[in-house]
């Protein structure tokens, strides 16, 4: 697949931990970006909420965050690589309803323990890779309709 | 009239247009550019009618379309449906039925208070949310550019499009009839006309979203029947009985300002936003699901809402202030028989014979290969461009320059920045050349 299915598009994006300001302006750009492409609605929004909930938890308990965009022809590939705390069990992270959000995030209206869960709902494929102390890795796919990548 | 020409809202003057770039950094959806010289709405179908360029142009070139007075002619009776923000344009020493009969002195044969069929909308909006539980939150269809911008930019809360019809478009039906019956002429030799702060109305009655044909033959703005009503309201005399025209409460009256919701649906949890940058705001919101436990979005795109509308000639906080004593004068106790309207809704006679469909974008190509080698390419000539965002190529922002370049429809050379250095570079090239 990865021989036949160049990545076509790749664009970088800076994420600043605790810049509450400009939270969510990389899911918007990337929705914007997507609106461009003769492609579904529906994946389009699943990117955006995909890429708003990683963009929080970077925000939220990360320092800094280099998220890189890329799309083939098959889909939509959202890698989010952070420099941060870390998560010590990333298997109860997945768990819905688990937080370690403080007070201020969950008055801010975060912290409900969805965030991981979420993503991997919403996405088509979710892979975490986390070091404690170092940082956490989310390597996300969004696979477009079968109709689009064959009308392409 | 001049129907095809109604795309728009408005109209740019070439005569009266510098080429200064305001009105194409202002406006919100980047539908502006500045070509050879002139501004023009280049693209046309990004266009939501919100009027931020008519509000910004220093010289008076963007026009609004509206009706003109001039353009009253050959209907047998006229009839006049202001929007309640005209309440507010005259001051603390005119009533709202001076208003009305104001307007009467101006040349219309009938004038009906607007406000009543707010009351009404607010009354059947309860009734929606009552009788469906779900989508939520319900979103205002009342400001034209709302609807546009849904259905250009957010396709998942096309549902969320409240089906209730605007109150112009119940009251004008209503006038219609009662007028020909009346007079004993026919419906369509009745004049009805929408009396407004805003510049899109006139487009959603020329051009209507998703609906065959608009109740209402044209509107007009209120600016333009400022003057004849400040000289009629000097010839008011002692108002008899019969002339009350003005029989709403202050929730119809509320309609005028932001927040009109918060009277009109006290048992609903509503949220009201207004503005064009804030409305984006709320929507990317709502559209990530991020707003939860709301009944009802109230959104205006006009700071402050209606009385902000550019056509409108108090100041917007003046205004704001003149509607909120009214609505305290008028009281909140709604003057409009619930059950009535309840059976009128029942009837669907207020429900919206709108049916909405999501606009898709123009893609950059249909092949999504190609479409995404162009993207690439955007990316590559956004990093070329000196990043000022200053306009003068007549592009909103280097980024939309590199676009229109990707389209075919601007070079790098527009770039002021660009040209130069090419500029520099070919005297150099000259220079060395003379030199060896």
């Amino acid at each position: 697949m990865a021989i036949e299915d160049p990545v076509l598009f790749r664009r970088v994006f800076k994420i600043t931990g605790g810049d509450f300001q400009n939270a969510g302006s990389v899911s918007k750009e990337i929705k914007k970006a997507l609106k461009q492409l003769n492609t579904d609605a529906e994946v389009i929004w699943r990117a955006m909420i995909v890429s708003y909930e990683a963009e929080m938890n970077v925000v939220l308990y990360a320092r800094e965050c280099e998220m890189t965009l890329e799309i083939s022809q098959s889909g939509i590939h959202l890698v989010f690589d952070d420099r941060g705390p870390g998560i010590p069990d990333v298997g109860l992270a997945m768990t819905e309803g688990y937080s370690t959000a403080t007070r201020e995030m969950r008055e801010r209206g975060f912290g409900a323990g969805l965030g991981l869960p979420n993503i991997k709902k919403t996405s088509d494929h979710l892979e975490v890779v986390s070091t404690v102390g170092f940082g956490t890795r989310l390597d996300i796919r969004l696979m477009f309709p079968a109709a689009v990548s064959k009308a392409a | 009239m001049l129907l095809e020409h109604y795309s728009h809202s408005i109209m740019i003057d070439r005569n009266l247009c510098t080429g200064c770039v305001i009105c194409t950094l202002a406006c919100p959806v980047q539908a502006i550019r500045v070509r050879d010289g002139k501004a023009d709405v280049v693209k046309s179908n990004q266009c939501i009618d919100c009027g931020e360029c008519l509000r910004v142009c220093p010289h008076q070139a963007v026009r609004s379309m509206t009706t003109k007075r001039q353009d009253l002619t050959g209907y047998k009776a006229l009839a006049a449906l202001p929007s309640p923000v005209i309440y507010a344009q005259f001051g603390d020493m005119h009533t709202p039925n001076d208003v009305l009969l104001a307007l009467k002195g101006v040349g219309f044969d009938y004038v009906f208070d607007l406000a009543v069929n707010c009351e009404m909308v607010f009354i059947a909006i309860d009734e929606y949310l009552r009788r469906n539980a779900a989508p939520r939150p319900m979103i205002s269809n009342f400001c034209p550019p709302i609807a546009r911008m849904i259905l250009k930019s957010y396709p998942n809360l096309v549902p969320n499009i409240l089906p209730i019809e605007v109150p112009r478009e119940t009251a004008a039906k209503t006038a219609r009839r009662r007028i020909a019956e009346d007079r004993g002429i026919a419906p369509e030799d009745v004049g009805v006309f929408h009396i407004t702060p805003c510049a899109a109305k006139v487009v959603s009655i020329m051009r209507p979203v998703g609906v065959d044909k608009s109740n209402l033959d044209g509107a007009i703005a209120i600016r333009d029947l400022y003057v004849p009503i400040k000289n009629a309201l000097n010839n008011i005399g002692e108002v008899e009985d019969e002339w009350i025209l003005q029989k709403s409460s202050g929730v119809g009256i509320s309609w005028a300002i932001g927040r009109g919701s918060v009277r009109g649906l006290p048992n609903r949890r509503t949220l009201s936003v207004t503005g064009v940058k804030d409305v984006i705001r709320i929507l990317d919101d709502v559209d990530a699901g991020r707003v939860e436990g709301i009944d009802y979005l109230e959104l205006s795109i006009c700071p402050g809402g209606c009385v902000g509308g550019p056509l409108v000639v108090e100041n917007k906080h003046v205004a704001t202030s003149r509607i909120e004593d009214l609505i305290e004068q008028y009281g909140v106790r709604s003057r409009v028989d619930t059950r009535k309207v309840v059976r009128q809704f029942e009837q669907t006679y207020l429900l919206s014979s709108s049916r909405f469909h999501a606009q898709a974008p123009e893609p950059l190509d249909t092949d999504l290969r190609r479409a995404l080698e162009k993207m690439s390419r955007i990316e590559e000539l956004t990093s070329m461009l000196p990043g000022k965002q200053c306009g003068a190529c007549g592009a909103p922002s280097c980024r939309d320059l590199a676009e229109d370049i990707v389209r075919g429809n601007a070079t790098p050379s527009d770039c002021v920045f660009i040209r130069v250095k090419e500029l520099e570079d070919a005297c150099a090239g000259h220079r060395d050349g003379a030199e060896s």
